[in-house]
C-alpha cells in the first residue's frame, strides 16, 4: 500500500477545526488593531533620545502590548478546545488509530494550535514595524528578534504549562479555566514581584523573574524604566540578557518535553 | 495463522482490575465475536489490541509486531470505535478523502464506502449535522476506507435501525468472504453476532471464560440444554443448583435454562416438579433442545457466577 501523509492531514484537519470561520478573521483583526491601534507609543516616544537599538526595542515592544495577550488567548481557545475537547470526545482516538507516532499526532496539533498563530501574529507584526520605521527596525532587527523572544517565551511558557495539564485533565473546559487562571496568577506575582524588588532594591528578585520574564531583563538593558524616578537597581550586560532568554527557553523546552513524553508514553485512550 | 495474539494481558484503572490475564487468539480469515457484561473489559482488551492502551503486563501481537510500538500496521486495521468521533465541522465526503490521503488510497474510495454503507446522500453534510445512526454508519465507512485486512469493531451496530443492521451484518459476511477480512466484533446484541460469527470470546471480569468456535462452543456448553418456564425463576433456580447433576444454570425472569448431565435427565424432571412443589413455583412448561447464543453466553457467565455448585 502507498503511504500517505498522515502528519499533513491530521495537522490540515487541526487547522480546519481551530481556525474555522469566523475565528481566523476575528483574530486577525484583534492582532492588526492592536498593532497599529493600540500601541503604546508614548513609551517609544520617549525613547527619543536613546540610541537607535533602544528605540527598535521599544517599538517592538509597544506594538506587542495587546497583541501579545490576543495571541494568548488564542493559544489558550486552541489547547483547551483544539485539543481538550479533542480528548474528551474522542477525536484524538480517531487520530491514534491512523498508522502515525503519537508525537506526530501531537506535533500536529501543537503545530496548528500554537505555531500557526505565532506565524500570524508575526506576520502582522513584522510588517507592521517596518511600515512604522523602516530604518530603524532594518538596521536593528536583531534588537527587534531578541525583543520578540524575550517578549514570546513568558507565554510560550505557560503553554507548555497548559498543555501538560489539558493531556493530564482531559478536559476542554476545564483547561480552559485552567490556563485563564494560569495566566493571572503569573501576571499577580510578577508584578508583586516588582514591586517588591523595587521596594526592597533587590536585584535578586529581578534577576529570578527575569528567569521566567526575560523581558526584564532586557527592558533593563535599554534602560526602560518601570518605575520612572525611581533609582534603577539592576542594569544586565548584554550576555547576562541572553542568558536569561535562553534559561527561559529552556525551561519552555522542557515543559513541552514532559508533555511530549506523557503523551507518547502514559497517555491512553 | 493467528493475526492477533494476546497472553495474559493485564490492565488495572487504579485498584480496578479491568482486563485480568486475558488470552485470545483471532485466525486469519475468521469472524470472532466478543462478548461480556458491562465492565466485563471487552473496550480495554480491544484498546491495547489496537495499541491505543498500554498493558500493565503481559503481551500482543498485531500482524506479528507489538501495536504500542508500531503504528504503522494501523495501515492493515480498520477501527469502528464504541463512541466514535471525528472533527466535526468537516463535510463527511472531505473527511473521508483525508482519510484516504492518510492511508495512502485513491480519493474515489471516500464515495465507495459511502456507498457501502448506504450514506452516499449524506455526502454534502457537516459532520456534526448526522444522526447517531448516521455517524455510526459513517464511522463504519471510515473503518473501510484503507481496504483493512482486520476491522475492529466496537459495538459496531449501536444505534442503527433494524433495516441497516441487517445491511451491516450482510456487508461484514460478504467482506469476509469474498475478500477474506478477519472481523473482531464486540457487542451485546448476540443474535446478531451468532449470525455472522464463526468464533466467540465470552468474556467476564476481564478474564475469557470460555473461547473457541460457535459450534464446539455449543457442543460443550450448549448440547441438551432443559429450559424450564416458570413464574418464579430465582427461588427455584436457587433450589436446583445445588443438585448434582447440573452442569451449568443461568434464570432470568422469564426462565430457567440447565444444562444435565448426561442420562441423568429423566431424574431432573423428577426433582424439578418436587422442587417446585417446595418453593411454590407453578411450571408452564419445560422443553429441551440446543441454546441459543444468549442461552450459551448466560450459562457460561451464570454458571461461574454460582461458584462450586455448579
Amino acid at each position: 500500500m502507498k503511504r500517505g501523509k498522515p502528519f499533513l492531514e491530521v495537522f490540515a484537519s487541526a487547522v480546519h477545526e481551530d481556525y474555522r470561520f469566523p475565528i481566523l478573521e476575528i483574530f486577525v483583526f484583534f492582532y492588526a488593531l492592536g498593532t497599529f491601534a493600540l500601541a503604546s507609543f508614548g513609551s517609544a516616544l520617549s525613547t527619543m533620545g536613546a540610541s537607535e537599538e533602544a528605540v527598535a526595542y521599544s517599538l517592538a515592544s509597544s506594538v506587542l502590548g495587546t497583541p501579545l495577550f490576543v495571541f494568548l488567548i488564542l493559544i489558550i481557545k486552541n489547547l483547551a478546545y483544539g485539543l481538550g475537547s479533542d480528548i474528551e470526545k474522542g477525536v484524538i482516538q480517531t487520530y491514534l488509530s491512523y498508522p502515525l507516532k503519537r508525537s506526530r499526532i501531537l506535533s500536529a496539533k501543537l503545530l496548528s494550535a500554537i505555531g500557526l498563530s505565532l506565524l500570524i501574529l508575526l506576520g502582522i507584526q513584522i510588517p507592521a514595524l517596518y511600515l512604522l520605521a523602516p530604518g530603524i527596525v532594518a538596521s536593528h532587527f536583531g534588537a527587534v528578534l531578541l525583543t520578540y523572544a524575550a517578549n514570546l517565551s513568558p507565554i510560550l511558557f505557560i503553554s507548555g504549562i497548559m498543555l501538560l495539564v489539558t493531556l493530564i485533565v482531559r478536559r476542554g473546559g476545564l483547561a480552559l479555566v485552567f490556563g485563564i487562571i494560569l495566566y493571572f496568577a503569573f501576571s499577580i506575582v510578577s508584578s508583586m514581584l516588582m514591586f517588591t524588588a523595587f521596594a526592597t532594591k533587590s536585584s535578586t528578585i529581578l534577576q529570578i523573574l527575569s528567569v521566567f520574564y526575560p523581558s526584564t531583563a532586557l527592558s533593563r538593558y535599554y534602560g526602560m524604566q518601570f518605575y520612572p524616578g525611581i533609582e534603577e537597581v539592576w542594569v544586565p550586560t548584554f550576555q547576562e540578557v541572553a542568558l536569561y532568554i535562553g534559561a527561559s527557553y529552556l525551561i519552555t523546552i522542557f515543559t513541552f518535553a514532559i508533555a511530549y513524553i506523557y503523551f507518547c508514553r502514559r497517555f491512553s485512550v | 495463522m493467528p493475526m492477533v495474539v494476546a497472553e495474559n494481558l493485564v490492565k488495572s484503572y487504579g485498584k480496578v482490575k479491568a482486563v485480568d490475564g486475558l488470552n485470545l487468539t483471532i485466525d486469519k480469515g475468521s469472524v470472532t465475536g466478543l462478548i461480556g457484561p458491562n465492565g466485563a473489559g471487552k473496550t480495554t482488551t480491544i484498546k491495547m489490541i489496537l495499541g491505543l492502551l498500554k498493558p500493565d503486563s503481559g503481551w500482543v501481537e498485531v500482524f506479528g509486531q507489538n501495536p504500542w510500538d508500531n503504528p504503522e500496521i494501523r495501515d492493515l486495521i480498520g477501527v469502528v470505535h464504541e463512541k466514535a468521533f471525528f472533527p466535526s465541522h468537516q463535510r463527511t465526503i472531505d473527511y473521508l478523502r483525508r482519510a484516504c490521503r492518510i492511508f495512502g488510497v485513491s480519493e474515489s474510495r471516500a464515495f465507495e464506502v459511502l456507498k457501502l454503507v448506504d450514506l452516499q446522500e449524506a455526502s454534502d453534510r457537516a459532520i456534526k449535522a448526522l444522526s447517531a445512526g448516521m455517524l455510526q454508519k459513517f464511522a463504519i465507512a471510515h473503518a473501510l476506507i484503507n481496504q483493512p485486512q482486520l476491522v475492529i469493531a466496537d459495538e459496531m451496530t449501536a444505534n442503527l435501525d433494524p433495516q441497516s443492521r441487517s445491511a451491516l451484518l450482510d456487508l461484514v459476511l460478504r467482506l469476509n468472504k469474498d475478500e477474506g477480512v478477519t472481523f473482531l466484533l464486540s457487542s451485546h446484541i448476540l443474535p446478531e453476532l451468532s449470525r455472522v460469527c464463526d468464533s466467540v470470546a465470552i468474556i467476564n471480569r476481564g478474564k475469557v471464560w470460555a473461547f473457541g468456535k460457535l459450534a464446539e462452543l455449543y457442543e460443550k456448553y450448549g448440547a441438551g440444554i432443559v429450559r424450564i418456564s416458570t413464574d418464579r425463576p430465582v427461588e427455584l433456580s436457587e433450589e436446583i443448583k445445588g443438585l448434582p447433576f447440573i452442569e451449568k444454570l443461568a434464570a432470568d425472569a422469564r426462565g430457567i435454562s440447565v444444562k444435565v448431565a448426561k442420562g441423568r435427565e429423566e431424574e431432573f424432571y423428577e426433582y424439578v416438579s418436587k422442587l417446585a412443589r417446595k418453593v411454590n413455583a407453578k411450571i408452564h412448561g419445560i422443553e429441551t433442545g440446543s441454546a441459543s447464543l444468549e442461552e450459551l453466553y448466560r450459562l457460561v457467565v451464570g454458571a461461574n457466577k454460582l461458584g462450586e455448585t455448579i
